[in-house]
């Protein structure tokens, strides 16, 4: 027969968390027995399901560089790549600087400033149409199309699904703009706010890294 | 608050007699979508099972006499597809998603309805994977790993064809794997009962946390390799058509890092369910709990780095060949690390052999034969020799048959009585052990001399002199499949007229034992609180009572 | 406690479990086909040590569980306590570190026996990434007497490379003398340069008498040599999937000697030999099948290739 302490150690886990930066804190629970926390929660899941999606991003710019490294004709003689323009990088600065926008909207709901944050908000939901329009410019007077070579299928691949994620997230945002006008949307909090900001935020941060690889390189 | 850690002495409650009515509708109880999981993928299991069964009879001769070869390509292509994305992962999937909130004392999983709508996402995406056969051209053909450029080829120009079907199929499963995946690692970090710290968590918990990990970092390199390949296919890109620039070895580098990892998806909750039933079976707590804990993250942080592995004969250079041949020997020392824990637990303790601990211990086994085989086949030199043949199919599937679906049959027989709030007949349960270990080895074992003699994998006709040992193959084959009939038979017949089902009939420790058979909806009366470590297995007098020896 | 007796038995047991793995490994060169090369007798080498040492841990390990389940069984209603050890922190860092250093050796091992292996390959491939890499396997035979049983044969001229076109669902091979046959001729020990090609989808070299493979990719000649060592018919076989007649890919291998290998070219320059067509007598009497898909189309790919072949036929010279 044998002796079987019971194990009635705190636990720790609290510690170290409470040493981390506040934004941090936000996505990691503390101690047991959390699950009544349901932003938290949301926004763990949210935060884990962006990493799981870079890597697609991630997937895609491996095939467009290993293809770009090694592929002998990325593009036909005579034809104009895609390259750093003012059109583009006029698109590029209203998409990045739309991050800024979104965030002061944020924090405009967690003051309860309701009016300030529909107008920031809307702000941002006209830039990022702003992006895609500009985007759809630049697809049309492209001088290549999708089939004239491996690097300008390359190009309309990997833009086009970064499109399609700043187009879902100009659908978030106008649906979180719909629902601010219900009255106690924000009895329980801003989950859908904070969940479509860190979207945003990494719809650009994308951005920045295809700018790189698609026009710089 | 009670301590729940052990379960009160079993009462046996009242078993409500439930339909089956709300295993057909949209629920989000996760126990409902764990059994909705676990029958779905039965069925993909079964079918994918019978194709199994015609290529084994096309291989009982050495001529091509049985099926057409286009049709024989598109069996094997899925067999693999369904046993792999709709009977190993999802059911496993499925078992984590009963399992998982009960073990860690949580009411329901983090996200209840995204659970039900990643659920419901696999029928029709599995359903749509069997159509394809009957297509005018055909099914999917091109193997499951789909390389182009044989897959851009096979179908014939036709806009809707069984490879477009294949890829639009695999796509909707990986979204409903990312869906499983998002919740399964919130559910694990935030919704642990307190004190279930997490070296208090049953290693199955670990293994989920550890497999959904790789599921969500390793998945979408699958995506993006489907993505392209559907442009290929559909809309006249050459991303991976060599003769048009294109590189197919991307497609080759991409698949592989989710599919290797795959196997690690679908082994490690396997080994997480060994963990809990070899310590039950032995009435001693799994030596090395930490170990084993920890060695459960080794698999998963090693096995992101070993996918090249598998393209030993493709276009590799030297260095990578070398490279990741021994990243792949190290997968090896992790496995170990586990198999040596059951052991020392089995180790001069008190074995009762039911059901669930044969099918562990042999899956046990098992496991060992084919982690050799394994280790073999990441050297180099003898890879260049087997790579592509039968030797890769039997250790293989000596890993996702003799391993994991034993493994499978071991969790579904163990908690059984919790799910169903029946008991099983062991007699059945018995005679469906022996006949599946029979049949597995009988059709499994032979594969290893075949490839040895030089067998390539996928061939429907073959040189006479490998006969007499495909015809032991397809003898094991076609024994599998009367394996499965006393399992449904013993299904059926317990859930509708077992004797009903104590709290724990097992006296084993862990949560999902310290709650009614079946459990009620919201899973326990009250929040359970943790005070105990795992697998605190003894003398029942001494450690149900709480305090009495504090 | 473990008295001294118990260790002698477990060293008893542990020399038992030496001896058979030692015998089952030296069993294990019987279960490969016959070996044609210097390599077919490094790679033998390397699968029995690997099946000795796999079966070591195997015996070990499952001993200890079956000698368990016969012998440490609970009477049916014994839910006490089996044993209260929890682990131990000795055990468990001495079972991780031997598999690690045992891993570690058996990489090695195969390390080593790789770089004695002559079969060049994939260099344009590399170079084509990476240009400053080192052709892979381009290595001479270790000079180390001690690591393989048999001296290297001496250096060959440098040959011109018998070209190996793969096309759905055929093999056809190109000598240095420009004549072309769908068999494949090789001089008893001679290292034989190779050139890789394949026409359509990715198809593999595969002769398991050789114990070599190696996937052809469309577009990307691969070099690669045998030097086969023993004098007979071999088969050559597609090891990667390549659609309808994959199964049918089938070539044979003669290795002659130096003069009867020089005859033969001869011979067939004047008059090719008429070698059966498995895949067009398939076409054309479809064997008696108890189910008839109807999925068929390899037909129209066959001739699709056909004339591109004749086309890259002309590209497919030798370098």
């Amino acid at each position: 027969m044998r002796h079987i302490p019971l194990d009635e150690r705190p636990i720790r886990y609290d510690r170290w968390i409470d040493r981390l930066p506040r934004w941090l804190q936000r996505f990691l629970p503390k101690g047991g027995g959390t699950a009544k926390d349901h932003h938290g929660k949301g926004m763990f899941g949210v935060t884990v399901f962006l990493l799981s999606e870079s890597v697609v991003f991630l997937s895609l710019i491996f095939a467009y560089s290993a293809l770009k490294a090694t592929t002998a004709d990325w593009l036909p003689a005579g034809v104009k790549g895609p390259e750093v323009s003012t059109f583009v990088v006029i698109n590029t600065v209203v998409l990045l600087s739309s991050s800024a926008v979104i965030q002061l909207a944020e924090r405009a709901i967690k003051k309860e400033r309701l009016t300030r944050f529909r107008l920031l908000w809307s702000l941002t939901v006209l830039m990022g149409s702003y992006f895609l329009v500009g985007q759809a410019i630049e697809w049309s007077q492209a001088e290549f199309g999708l089939r004239t070579s491996i690097g300008s299928s390359a190009f309309y691949v990997l833009t086009g699904f970064h499109g399609l994620h700043v187009l879902v997230g100009v659908l978030l945002q106008l649906t979180m703009l719909g629902r601010s006008l219900i009255p106690h949307n924000y009895d329980d909090g801003h989950f859908g706010i904070n969940a479509t900001t860190l979207f945003w935020h990494f719809v650009d941060a994308l951005w920045v890294v295809l700018f790189t690889i698609i026009y710089v390189w | 608050m009670t301590d729940s850690t052990h379960p009160l002495p079993n009462d046996i409650p009242q078993v409500q007699m439930q339909g089956w009515g709300h295993y057909l509708r949209f629920s989000t109880d996760h126990k409902v979508i764990g059994v909705q999981y676990l029958f779905t993928t039965f069925l993909f299991f079964l079918m994918a099972g019978l194709l199994a069964m015609i290529i084994r009879a096309e291989l009982l001769t050495p001529a091509s006499n049985v099926v057409d070869r286009p049709f024989y390509n598109g069996l094997f292509t899925l067999h693999g597809t369904m046993m792999i994305f709709l009977w190993v992962i999802p059911s496993l999937v499925g078992l984590a998603n009963y399992l998982v909130p009960l073990m860690i004392g949580a009411d329901d999983m983090a996200f209840p309805r995204l659970n039900a709508i990643a659920f419901w996402i696999l029928p029709p995406a599995g359903l749509l994977l069997v159509s394809s056969f009957f297509l005018p051209h055909g099914s999917a053909q091109a193997g499951w790993w789909s390389y182009p450029p044989i897959s851009l080829q096979l179908p014939s120009g036709q806009p809707i064809n069984g490879e477009v079907f294949w890829i639009v199929s695999l796509f909707l499963i990986g979204v409903s794997s990312i869906m499983g995946g998002v919740n399964f690692i919130t559910t694990i970090v935030w919704m642990r009962a307190p004190g279930m710290t997490f070296f208090r968590l049953p290693i199955f918990v670990w293994t989920v946390l550890s497999a959904q990990l790789l599921q969500l970092f390793c998945l979408p390199a699958l995506t993006g390799a489907l993505i392209l390949l559907f442009f290929d296919l559909a809309l006249g890109t050459h991303f991976f058509d060599p003769l048009e620039n294109g590189d197919p070895i991307i497609y080759q580098h991409l698949f592989w890092f989710y599919s290797h990892p795959a196997v690690y998806v679908m082994a490690l909750p396997a080994f997480g369910i060994f963990s809990e039933i070899i310590p039950a079976f032995s009435r001693s707590p799994l030596f090395g709990y930490r170990s084993v804990a920890l060695a459960s993250f080794g698999i998963a942080v090693v096995s992101v780095t070993v996918w090249v592995h598998h393209m030993f004969a493709s276009a590799t250079p030297g260095w990578m060949r070398l490279l990741f041949m021994a990243s792949s020997m190290l997968v090896a020392v992790f496995t170990g690390i586990k198999v040596f824990a059951w052991t020392a637990t089995v180790w001069k303790s008190k074995l009762h052999l039911e059901t669930p601990m044969l099918f562990a211990l042999a899956g046990v086994v098992m496991f060992v034969f084919a982690g050799i085989t394994g280790v073999m086949l990441a050297a180099v030199p003898f890879d260049l020799h087997v790579n592509n043949t039968y030797f890769v199919v039997g250790h293989f599937h000596y890993v996702v048959y003799n391993t994991i679906t034993m493994a499978i049959f071991a969790a579904i027989y163990y908690w059984f009585p919790k799910i169903t709030g029946h008991l099983y007949s062991e007699g059945w349960g018995k005679l469906h052990f022996w006949l599946t270990l029979v049949g597995a080895n009988l059709a499994f074992f032979p594969m290893h001399p075949l490839g040895l003699q030089g067998m390539v994998r996928r061939i429907s006709s073959y040189p006479p002199e490998y006969q007499s040992w495909n015809v032991v193959a397809s003898l094991g084959g076609f024994l599998l499949g009367v394996s499965v009939l006393p399992f449904i038979a013993n299904i059926i017949v317990s859930w509708m007229s077992g004797l009903p089902a104590p709290r724990n009939p097992w006296h084993a420790t862990g949560l999902e034992w310290a709650t009614t058979s079946p459990p009620p909806e919201k899973n326990f009366d009250e929040t359970p609180v943790v005070r105990r470590p795992p697998y605190d297995y003894g003398d029942p007098k001494v450690t149900v009572t709480e305090g009495q020896n504090s | 406690m473990i008295t001294v007796l118990e260790y002698i038995l477990l060293a008893a047991l542990i020399a038992v479990d030496l001896m058979v793995s030692r015998w089952i490994g030296i069993q294990a060169y019987g279960w490969m086909p016959v070996e044609a090369t210097q390599e077919a007798q490094r790679v033998d080498d390397l699968f029995s040590f690997l099946v000795a040492v796999g079966a070591f841990i195997f015996l070990g390990i499952v001993g200890v569980i079956a000698y368990s389940v016969v012998f440490f069984r609970a009477a049916p209603t014994d839910y006490t306590e089996g044993h209260p050890g929890r682990g131990n922190w000795k055990v468990e860092v001495l079972w991780t570190a031997v598999p690690t250093l045992l891993v570690l050796w058996i990489a090695f091992q195969s390390a080593n026996i790789y770089g004695q292996l002559n079969i060049l390959g994939l260099t344009p491939i590399v170079e084509r990434l990476n240009p400053l890499e080192s052709p892979a396997y381009a290595r001479e035979p270790s000079p180390n007497p001690a690591a393989g049983p048999k001296p290297a044969p001496p250096p060959q001229p440098e040959a011109q490379p018998t070209v190996v076109v793969a096309k759905q669902w055929e093999w056809s091979f190109r000598y240095p003398n420009g004549v072309t046959s769908r068999e494949l001729h090789l001089p008893v020990n001679a290292t034989t340069p190779l050139l890789l090609k394949s026409q359509d989808v990715i198809h593999g070299f595969y002769v398991p008498a050789f114990r070599a493979k190696q996937d052809m990719f469309p577009d990307r000649d691969i070099t690669f040599a045998v030097t086969p060592t023993q004098v007979g018919q071999y088969r050559l076989q597609d090891s990667q999937f390549s659609g309808e007649y994959f199964a049918l890919m089938l070539a044979p291998v003669v290795v002659e000697e130096e003069a009867a290998y020089g005859q033969w070219l001869e011979k067939i320059a004047q008059n090719p030999p008429d070698l059966p067509r498995l895949v067009a007598e398939e076409q054309a009497h479809p064997p008696r099948r108890l189910f008839d898909s109807g999925w068929r189309r390899g037909d129209a790919i066959a001739a699709a290739a056909d004339e591109d072949a004749i086309a890259l036929r002309d590209q497919a010279s030798p370098p």
